[in-house]
């Protein structure tokens, strides 16, 4: 019986292990020495979704695939567990192991990644989307925030104009103060073309409960409510849940005969979704991690790093929305137009 | 003295069916009294109805998973991780090889985890609880490791993500009823047409009827076709007697000539095969694909539903309803969760009356209270607040549960380890 239990406690604990740092990854090495960056190694710990989520953290991985390209360095990626436990554990890693670059993907590295830059003083230390306080130029951390608002200004817009109902629908995956800009963003694009319009809004979870960013079923049935009560656009910014909200805009679509379209998130989804899908996914809100990945790295090579918070936008090409499928090409120029405005500064899009 | 307990038990049988159906004609009434009130027409809108199937359908599964491993004395904790096992093999097999074959491997994948536990639990005699709580994390690493070697050089998936599983599994409309299509011809759909008209009462009816016969996936059916089937198994055949046996007096049950492992074993393996069923539906019917982490706690909410249902196939069913109901609501409207809380004043109400009734003043004082307190929030405010909505099925459940806890009685020998031969 104690045999047993001590087995099965060794094997619990080693089962953690393996899921604590399931993978690694050595995208590429160049050795090439006309390149700059002098063989340096840089580190990268994704968030929950990991690689492979067709979004996010495969965005980021764009990017340092790219750098790694371009530049003469070392890279090396880490997923932590479902549960989020070990993100620290794999910045330490990497820390002891010497990497003088090290990226955090994803908001939720925020006391993580603060506690590791401290200890580590000679190593710098990038967080996407984070909102580490007190930072300035000269901290060995820096956060590159997105003006997701401005991209879902956008989309709102795009929404707004494609909607007969009248109504358009948004789906967060947690109530935490992030997705709050997307939400924003998207009210202030549907109600700059259509004052009248009516935006519903459900997030799925609230915290301390996650499970809304990795949950299909959940985004499926809100869209189905949201469907059901005259919504005919919905824009979802809720990770892996979004899933089920392109098969509920196919479903509906067909029992009802009435066509009704989802809008995707960070990256261009029409192309990563089903054909089965795809006719019903009006754009994307693009958030390029790639591009703030490769920036952050090119200047840490040039020898700019540099502390504190950085914005990337919709005048860095970072953000965008997306035309695959060409079902936003009718509307493309007022589009257009209203990108221009915020980017001379005669729009400006709300954060919450 | 036996001829006369066989005589009261068909009696007895219909009565309790009678009384349920009592409960659930009242129910609706309230449903319907607080639609008119309050204009929170997806109360009992044939969407929300249809999505309470849907959404109940997994923690059914996993709850009458539970109920086949805890009626054989092995409390089943690593439901969950059984579901996970189901939503990686349902949907591996099913993007191979299609929409049922996933089911098969899925089913498999689960009954896997379930066998494993049985190794654990009943030949090495491992405690219930921490067997259970290895598997929920060896199903988490496992799958995580499984996706890495499945789809990392597959499009569209990766190591969180499977691909798109195609084709789907087929749905079944009732004709003339429901608007379904009758050898090919389009049905009139009665009662959709009485749900539009929004009477009171009636339109509920034809709502509640719409929902559960439109769109309905034939993985639902097997699923609730499993509910009766369950029933019969366990309360009405041997097989289901000695099982039973198994997890009220083991000692007594191998002195009868039971092979008390064995049952043990079939009990765990089937409750794992059901968790695994659930699973699969979460990929086919709801997403489409696997997702890390899409399991989101069902296996857990099942074994409550297990508990709240009293160890019994019946009470399984109004449990998982019961949070399938409030949680498709939750997730469908913001709005009607304002008027559910003017429905569990009510509701609370007429338990506390029917206490006081009873002579049970304490009870029945403290549930009057609640009542007017819910009632004077509903009154006092225009909406919930967004931080509580999507708390509403856990609330609902504690809720119900407080009152419904009173006679509660698990099987007696229910998570105790046992050794053949053991003297008591």
């Amino acid at each position: 019986m104690k045999r047993a239990l001590r087995l099965a406690a060794a094997a619990t604990v080693f089962v953690l292990i393996a899921a604590a740092c399931s993978k690694s990854t050595t995208p590429s090495t160049s050795g090439g020495s006309s390149k700059p960056g002098n063989g340096q190694k840089i580190g990268m710990v994704y968030d929950l979704a990991g690689r492979g989520d067709k979004s996010f953290n495969d965005s980021a991985y764009i990017g340092l695939t790219k750098a790694s390209h371009d530049f003469n360095i070392q890279v090396k990626d880490l997923t932590p567990s479902a549960s989020g436990q070990g993100r620290q554990a794999l910045m330490r890693l990497l820390a002891t192991d010497g990497y003088p670059l090290i990226f955090g993907n994803g908001f939720a590295f925020d006391a993580d990644i603060a506690a590791v830059a401290k200890d580590y003083p000679n190593i710098k230390f990038a967080e996407t989307d984070g909102g580490v306080a007190d930072l300035t130029s000269s901290s060995n951390l820096v956060m590159n925030d997105f003006a997701a608002n401005e991209g879902s200004f956008l989309v709102g817009a795009a929404a707004a104009l494609t909607s007969k109902s009248g109504k358009v629908g948004f789906i967060g995956g947690v109530d935490v103060g992030l997705i709050h800009s997307f939400q924003a963003g998207f009210e202030a694009g549907a109600k700059q073309v259509n004052p009248s319009i009516q935006v519903d809004v459900k997030y799925l979870t609230a915290p301390p409960n996650f499970t809304g960013f990795s949950d299909p079923a959940k985004g499926k049935e809100a869209a189905l409510g949201m469907f059901g009560s005259g919504d005919d656009v919905i824009f979802h910014a809720a990770g892996g849940s979004g899933a089920g909200l392109f098969d509920a805009a196919k479903e509906y679509s067909t029992t009802n005969s009435v066509k009704v379209w989802a809008i995707g998130v960070d990256s261009d989804q029409y192309l990563t979704a089903p054909a089965e899908d795809q006719p019903y996914i009006l754009t994307s809100m693009i958030k390029r991690v790639d591009v703030s990945v490769y920036d952050t790295i090119k200047d840490f090579i040039d020898g700019k790093f540099m502390g504190g918070y950085r914005t990337f936008g919709l005048k860095s090409g970072a953000i965008d929305y997306a035309t695959s499928g060409g079902f936003v090409d009718s509307i493309k120029s007022q589009l257009d137009d209203l990108k221009q405005k915020i980017i001379s500064g005669a729009i400006t899009v709300p954060t919450s | 003295m036996k001829e006369i307990a066989a005589r009261r038990l068909p009696t007895d049988r219909r009565g309790r069916l009678v009384r349920a159906a009592m409960l659930m004609v009242l129910v609706l009434l309230a449903l319907s009294f607080v639609r008119l009130v309050t204009h929170a027409s997806d109360l009992t809108s044939s969407g929300t109805f249809s999505a309470t199937l849907r959404v109940s359908i997994p923690i059914l599964l996993a709850a009458l998973g539970g109920l086949y491993a805890e009626r054989a004395g092995v409390v089943n904790i690593g439901l969950e991780g059984m579901m996970i096992l189901g939503t990686w093999f349902g949907a591996w097999a099913g993007w191979h090889w299609g929409p049922w074959t996933g089911v098969l491997v899925g089913v498999m994948g689960g009954a896997a985890g379930g066998l494993l536990h049985a190794v654990a639990t009943v030949t090495f005699g491992i405690d219930h609880i921490v067997s259970g709580v290895a598997i929920n994390i060896l199903a988490a690493g496992a799958t995580r490791f499984l996706s890495v070697v499945a789809y990392t050089n597959v499009s569209g998936a990766g190591i969180t993500q499977s691909p798109h599983v195609n084709g789907t599994i087929g749905e079944l409309t009732l004709p003339v009823l429901a608007g379904g299509r009758f050898f090919g011809l389009k049905t009139p759909d009665f009662l959709g047409w009485l749900e539009r008209q929004h009477w009171f009462f009636v339109s509920d009816l034809g709502a509640l009827g719409k929902g559960l016969t439109a769109q309905v996936s034939l993985l639902t059916l097997l699923a609730v076709a499993l509910i009766p089937l369950t029933y019969w198994l366990l309360w009405r055949t041997p097989f289901g007697l000695r099982l039973r046996s198994v997890g009220e007096h083991p000692m007594a049950a191998e002195s009868l000539g039971v092979p008390v492992y064995t049952m043990k074993y079939i009990a765990v393996t089937i409750s794992g095969a059901l968790a695994g069923l659930g699973g699969v539906f979460l990929v086919l019917e709801e997403a489409g694909i696997y997702r890390e982490g899409q399991v989101g706690g069902r296996g857990f909410i099942g074994l409550a539903a297990l508990i709240f249902g009293n160890w019994r196939p019946g009470g399984v069913v109004v449990g998982a309803g019961l949070f399938g109901y409030s949680d498709a609501l939750q997730l469908r409207s913001n709005t009607s969760i304002h008027g559910l809380l003017l429905f569990i004043a009510i509701a609370a109400a007429a338990v506390g009356l029917w206490f006081l009734i009873r002579s049970r003043v304490t009870t029945g004082v403290a549930a009057v209270v609640v009542a007017s307190l819910v009632f004077w929030w509903f009154a006092g405010t225009k909406a919930v607040p967004d931080e509580f909505i999507s708390i509403t099925p856990y609330v609902v459940t504690l809720l119900v549960l407080a009152v419904a806890a009173q006679r509660l009685r698990p099987p007696a020998a229910d998570g105790r380890p046992y050794r053949k031969g053991q003297a008591q």
